[in-house]
């Protein structure tokens, strides 16, 4: 993969702009820091009545999983407790308002493992699970992350200075994807294009599909080929290509944005403290410990939505059946029960579970794999640009948006 | 606190899903299989405060552990 230069920087800027069209609708361009109203609410009562964005005081319509089912009630959960033990209780919270039925003809998120409940999702997730296990970390970065990192490096290098949100931090996750399902670089940024349209994506991963089943390579569309599925009766059958398109999609969807910004909230967290910064550099097992706060500080993805599938009196609210509980992780990442000081970014806190990548059977599929791509990428950074600092000249980042947290623009000089 | 050889770590494959999050918080403690499925490599290979985040961490209450101090093995209890 050499031709990491045909990204066309414009249209990567376009497409990662938190602000811009393609994700304002999640709230993108929301500025407030939302942290002192999520205390506020915890403090009042752990569940509450209403959408998180609502409760808030975003002022619009703000869309993600979960929303806007305008005939449904909505309850929102800010405590750890309460979040914790709804991701623990599938049974009573589904990740879906009705079965799914991966075999249809429609090829989608809503037709992927995300959707999934019980049996099904078991079945599913661990047909994927071994290629995204913390032990084949090494095989993702040998094959795409590392590669990719020092290509991006190499392409800001010599100019002393570099925009590291859209230049670096978008474009690795977009390329490692898209690399592992076998698409080519000049097709990456299309495909981010297509997200709302599964079926433009279908025709892109089709033939590669096809030829993968004629030769597997080293790669994730091989993997799914062969990939035999137990089913309920015992036998076993392999994916057809509506289930592979549906996966692979739900891996662009997931994959591609989120690992982007919360890279961008690492970065942003270090350039702003750079005691901390400088730590890190000169001790690299302290990245660890730094990507694991920030994604308790500020994960990108501050809510995840269940279904009530009965009547639940649950931390003190009378939720009904039918409802949608939406999970705001963010304010549980800052319960005070569980964290001392939980507003302040401090790596040497001791290492302990936040919800940042959810919980539950659901948890994030992909979080090794982020977690490389952060490890490495920023790791290189720390290798390649001596003295990495904030532009004094430019506007230093900010992290905005409801559902969709990252950061503005990352402005550096080095050397 | 007694030390990680005073502990029983116990896992319950049935219950695990591969997620890795034990892998995580103590490395040299679990792993998995092929099918994904946690086993334990040394079960005195991290801190006993290490160990008992990775129960905790388990998305699935895949893990348990006993200590000396209490002979029944503890559901992750976060």
């Amino acid at each position: 993969m050499t031709d990491v230069q045909s990204l066309d920087r414009n249209r990567l800027k376009e497409l990662f702009d938190l602000r811009s069209s393609y994700n304002v609708a999640m709230g993108g361009d929301f500025q407030t820091d939302p942290y002192p109203v999520w205390e506020r609410l915890r403090k009042q009562a752990p569940v509450h009545e209403g959408t998180v964005h609502k409760l808030t005081g975003y002022p619009g319509e703000a869309f993600f999983q979960g929303l806007p089912f305008p005939d449904r009630p909505h309850f929102s959960a800010f405590s750890f407790a309460a979040c914790d033990a709804a991701f623990r209780d599938e049974e009573t919270f589904a990740s879906s308002p009705t079965a799914v039925d991966p075999t249809g003809q429609a090829a989608g998120v809503e037709s992927s493992l995300i959707s999934m409940n019980g049996a099904q999702h078991r079945r599913y997730r661990a047909l994927v699970q071994p290629s995204f296990l913390p032990a084949k970390s090494g095989w993702w970065i040998s094959s795409w992350i590392e590669e990719t990192v020092h290509l991006l490096i190499d392409s800001f290098v010599a100019d002393g200075r570099a925009e590291l949100n859209v230049d670096f931090c978008a474009a690795i996750p977009i390329l490692t994807i898209t690399g592992s399902l076998g698409i080519p670089v000049e097709q990456a940024l299309i495909i981010r294009e297509w997200l709302s349209q599964p079926a433009k994506i279908v025709g892109m991963l089709a033939p590669i599909v096809a030829a993968r089943r004629e030769s597997p390579r080293d790669d994730l569309i091989s993997v799914l080929v062969q990939a035999e599925l137990p089913d309920e009766d015992g036998t076993t059958h392999r994916l057809s290509d509506v289930e592979i398109y549906s996966f692979a999609i739900l891996l662009l969807l997931a994959g591609s944005g989120t690992t982007w910004k919360q890279m961008g909230i690492i970065l942003t967290a270090l350039l702003q403290r750079p005691e901390i910064l400088k730590a890190v550099r000169a001790d690299r097992r302290l990245l660890r410990a730094t990507i694991e706060e920030a994604i308790r500080w500020t994960p990108t993805d501050p809510m995840f939505s269940r279904f009530v599938t009965a009547d639940i009196e649950f931390f003190g609210a009378h939720i009904p059946k039918g409802s949608v509980l939406h999970l705001c992780v963010a304010a549980a990442n800052r319960d005070p029960e569980r964290w001392e000081r939980p507003d302040e970014f401090d790596i040497h806190r001791p290492l302990k579970r936040s919800l940042g990548f959810g919980g539950g059977m659901h948890i994030c599929l992909g979080m090794h794999v982020a977690r490389a791509e952060m490890t490495v990428g920023i790791g290189a950074l720390l290798d390649r640009l001596p003295n990495l600092r904030l532009d004094p000249d430019a506007a230093s980042p900010r992290i905005i948006g409801m559902y969709e947290r990252g950061a503005t623009e990352i402005p550096v000089l080095f050397g | 606190m007694p030390g990680a050889g005073t502990a029983t770590v116990t896992i319950d494959q049935s219950r695990c899903v591969g997620s890795g999050m034990c892998v995580v918080y103590a490395p040299a403690t679990f792993d998995h299989d092929e099918t994904a499925k946690v086993v334990v490599i040394d079960p005195h290979g991290d801190p006993l405060e290490v160990v008992e985040s990775a129960v905790d961490a388990c998305p699935t209450g895949a893990l348990s552990i006993a200590t000396a101090d209490s002979p029944t093995p503890q559901k992750d209890e976060a």
